[in-house]
């Protein structure tokens, strides 16, 4: 068995490291004060979130990533107030967040664009709601949707358009009302993985364009490490903070990144914090051989 | 013929290709028309009945059957031998074997009737003139014709041998009278009756298609006479109670069902007592709706709502909880306040499953037209039915039970047809007729509308 010499996940080159200097004298733009989230279940209550405290800084990509049932979605969801706390405080530009709101966008994994109106009138949604005239919103509206490149398509039904241009819409909708936090909840989760690699670069792309400071929540490791500047780890019952990481990966980045040692470094360091070697090997599970002694693959 | 990738007719969960499908949907229809054709027209698979041509009246019974009425075929039988039995009594009486009855007027009342039994069958076979009071003398000529057999009455076939001899003998017996007494009525003998003569038909509840087809065709183009109303006006009425009973219905039970699949609030406090209500049978509430309502049309509207009301509530609740919430909370998330939330998502968002909904509804309430139209003062289609049905018309009842049918039938088709117009985003496929007939619309008033069908687009990433 070979096995890779791989350098420290924490040692970061000259301009990485002075990137994050500067990074960090940004002003905080989200900030996530001690925060619990109970749920009442039959069988008692139950914690989903303990003590969480992170700060974002404006324009930064912060990925949050953990095991499945860590509570990653309560958070976004807390984040963009569709849930209420059970105690703690979301303070947005040093404002406690009290509800859903513009100021925050949100793009779901399923998409959710209202069916029965087209692609421009989705855009539209949130622009006419704040108040704007339908002519300003309609050109507003046009250029986020030549931004996600969906020009072509702006006439056109959401089930006409494929996972990939729906989850496009959804983003120039949410990037439409100009909010300061772009939260996205696992949005290229239902998409085949071809697909899911464009929308990444099309994201740095739309992320390194505009001013935004976006919150991403995925369980895909080299999406997190692609993406991130900073890497947040949630581990399971409860979901409690296990370490926030600073991806060492330069910047701009670009596919061929996958294999530069800093990016596996990292995806090494994330996946003994998600999946412990450990408890791996705890339970194997019984398999009876059903193959003639001598009939073997490996 | 068959494909290699043909699936043949009976592939699990497979959807058939068009052209079978084609074949099915008109066999769908056919075959019910068909097996009809069928029964009525080839009589050795059913006909149990005798329908008389010739009827005859038994001594001492006071059941009179008349031309025209159904026995069944085994009682038809017993009719024919009773006649017989009395024919051989009435030529022994002729012959003076036989005590001769005293009751003379009784005899020539007797004899009259016998003479007339030959009217229904000759104005059948165009021997009399329809419709019209024959005179006795006239019926006479005939009998002496059909005895004599001039020209036309050679082959008698409409006839039986027996009837025909029967015929024979009686003319002969008239015309000695009349050799003695120079008048060919009053004859005081007793004539011989004719055998009941029938063919096999189906029951009376099951008219043949083309004694339908007419009697629709005559109910449905004959002017109105005294106050009856036409039969086009009956169903207007019919239509209107339905409409208006369906759309107060929808008036309160569509806003009303939002609101319970939107608030828990308005559900819970709201649909478990619909939900009992529901189950409280609408016709055990008619005599109450015409208490309330008194005549008219009023109670029957109510009784339609009544039918509709609760169901209606409770089915677009359900469609409103059926909305997926994410779509909700993405409008949250885009700024929109909970209270343009009704306006903004949910009404948009359930329209086309609410127009199915309203669709199965609408049907449902023309099932409480008949029931509707009895209760108070009978009256629009239901109220033909049942006269008609009470006098055994069944070949009126049908083409008005068809066209209640129709009319529900074909508006839920064009209502079907229209779905995919009004809710493009649906993806449902326009029907080429109807985007033909929209095309020629736009082209007649100048407009340009595109009816496009959906076309998934893939690729382009």
């Amino acid at each position: 068995m070979t096995s890779i010499d791989l350098p420290d996940y924490k040692r970061q080159s000259s301009d990485v490291a002075s990137r994050f200097e500067e990074l960090k004298n940004r002003p905080v733009k989200l900030e996530v004060k001690n925060l619990q989230k109970i749920f009442q279940s039959k069988q008692g209550p139950v914690q989903a979130l303990k003590d969480i405290n992170f700060k974002t800084h404006r324009r930064e990509f912060l990925s949050v990533i953990g095991p499945s049932g860590c509570g990653k979605s309560t958070l976004i969801r807390i984040l963009a107030g569709l849930e209420i706390p059970t105690s703690g405080d979301v303070l947005l530009e040093g404002t406690a967040v009290k509800g859903p709101g513009p100021d925050r966008g949100m793009v779901f994994q399923g998409y959710t664009l209202f069916p029965w109106l087209t692609v421009k009138k989705n855009v539209m949604f949130g622009l006419t709601i704040a108040g704007n005239s339908e002519t300003k919103a309609e050109s507003e509206a046009m250029q986020w949707i030549e931004l996600v490149g969906l020009k072509k398509f702006a006439d056109s039904y959401p089930s006409q358009l494929s996972g990939g241009m729906k989850q496009r819409v959804a983003i120039a909708r949410a990037l439409a009302n100009q909010p300061r936090v772009l939260l996205m909840d696992e949005p290229f989760g239902a998409l085949d993985a071809q697909t899911r690699a464009h929308m990444q670069s099309y994201l740095l792309e739309i992320w390194r364009n505009i001013d935004i400071t976006i919150i991403f929540i995925t369980h895909d490791l080299d999406e997190a490490v692609y993406l991130s500047d900073r890497v947040l780890v949630l581990k399971a019952n409860p979901g409690e903070v296990q370490e926030m990481i600073e991806v060492p990966v330069a910047r701009p980045r670009d596919p061929d990144q996958f294999l530069e040692p800093e990016f596996l470094a990292t995806k090494r360091h994330l996946e003994h914090l998600i999946h412990p070697p450990s408890k791996q090997q705890k339970s194997p599970m019984p398999i009876t051989r059903m193959t003639e002694v001598g009939d073997n693959v490996e | 013929m068959s494909t290699r990738d043909d699936k043949g007719w009976f592939a699990i969960r497979e959807p058939l290709s068009q052209s079978k499908q084609q074949i099915l949907v008109l066999l769908s229809f056919l075959g019910p028309i068909l097996t009809w054709c069928i029964v009525s027209y080839t009589p050795f698979i059913w006909h149990p009945d005798i329908r008389l041509d010739i009827s005859a009246q038994r001594q001492g019974v006071s059941t009179v059957f008349t031309a025209g009425d159904h026995l069944t075929k085994s009682y038809y039988q017993e009719f024919e031998q009773f006649i017989r039995d009395e024919n051989v009594l009435i030529l022994e009486q002729q012959s003076g074997k036989a005590e001769a009855p005293k009751n003379l007027s009784k005899v020539r009342r007797d004899n009259i009737k016998i003479l007339r039994q030959l009217t229904p069958i000759a104005t059948k076979q165009g021997w009399l003139p329809k419709d019209e009071k024959i005179p006795d003398e006239d019926l006479i000529a005939l009998w002496e014709a059909i005895a004599t057999k001039p020209g036309g009455f050679e082959k008698l076939n409409a006839l039986t041998d027996e009837n025909i001899t029967v015929i024979e003998n009686n003319w002969n017996l008239l015309n000695r009278h009349y050799q003695e007494t120079g008048s060919l009525k009053m004859v005081s003998v007793p004539l011989q009756k004719l055998v009941p003569q029938g063919v096999p038909v189906n029951p009376v509840y099951l008219p043949a298609p083309h004694e339908v087809l007419q009697k629709g065709w005559y109910e449905f183009t004959k002017k109105p006479e005294n106050d009856k109303p036409s039969m086009w006006s009956r169903l207007r009425h019919s239509v209107r109670i339905v409409f208006t009973g369906f759309l107060l219905s929808c008036l309160v039970g569509v806003p009303l069902g939002i609101l319970c699949g939107t608030y828990d609030f308005f559900s819970k406090l709201f649909e478990p007592f619909i939900d009992f209500f529901r189950y409280l049978p609408a016709p055990s509430f008619s005599t109450l709706l015409v208490a309330i309502f008194l005549a008219h049309d009023a109670p029957k509207i109510a009784l339609v709502f009544v039918g509709t009301f609760f169901q209606l509530v409770l089915v677009v609740s359900k469609t409103t909880t059926l909305l997926d919430k994410s779509l909700l909370e993405a409008a949250l998330t885009l700024g929109a306040k909970p209270k343009s939330l009704m306006t903004r998502v949910i009404v948009p968002g359930i329209l086309p499953n609410l127009y199915n909904d309203l669709r199965i509804l609408l049907g449902w309430s023309w099932t409480w037209l008949v029931i509707a139209e009895l209760i108070g003062v009978k009256s629009g289609l239901t109220e033909f039915i049942e006269t008609q049905g009470r006098w055994r018309n069944f070949d009126s009842v049908f083409p008005v039970i068809f066209t209640i049918g129709f009319i529900g039938f074909f508006t839920d088709q064009i209502l079907a047809q229209l779905r995919g117009l009004f809710f493009p985003w649906t993806g449902e496929k326009v029907s080429f007729i109807l985007r033909k007939w929209i095309d020629f619309y736009h082209w007649l008033t100048g407009g340009r509308v595109n009816v496009t069908n959906n076309q998934h687009l893939q690729g382009s990433q």
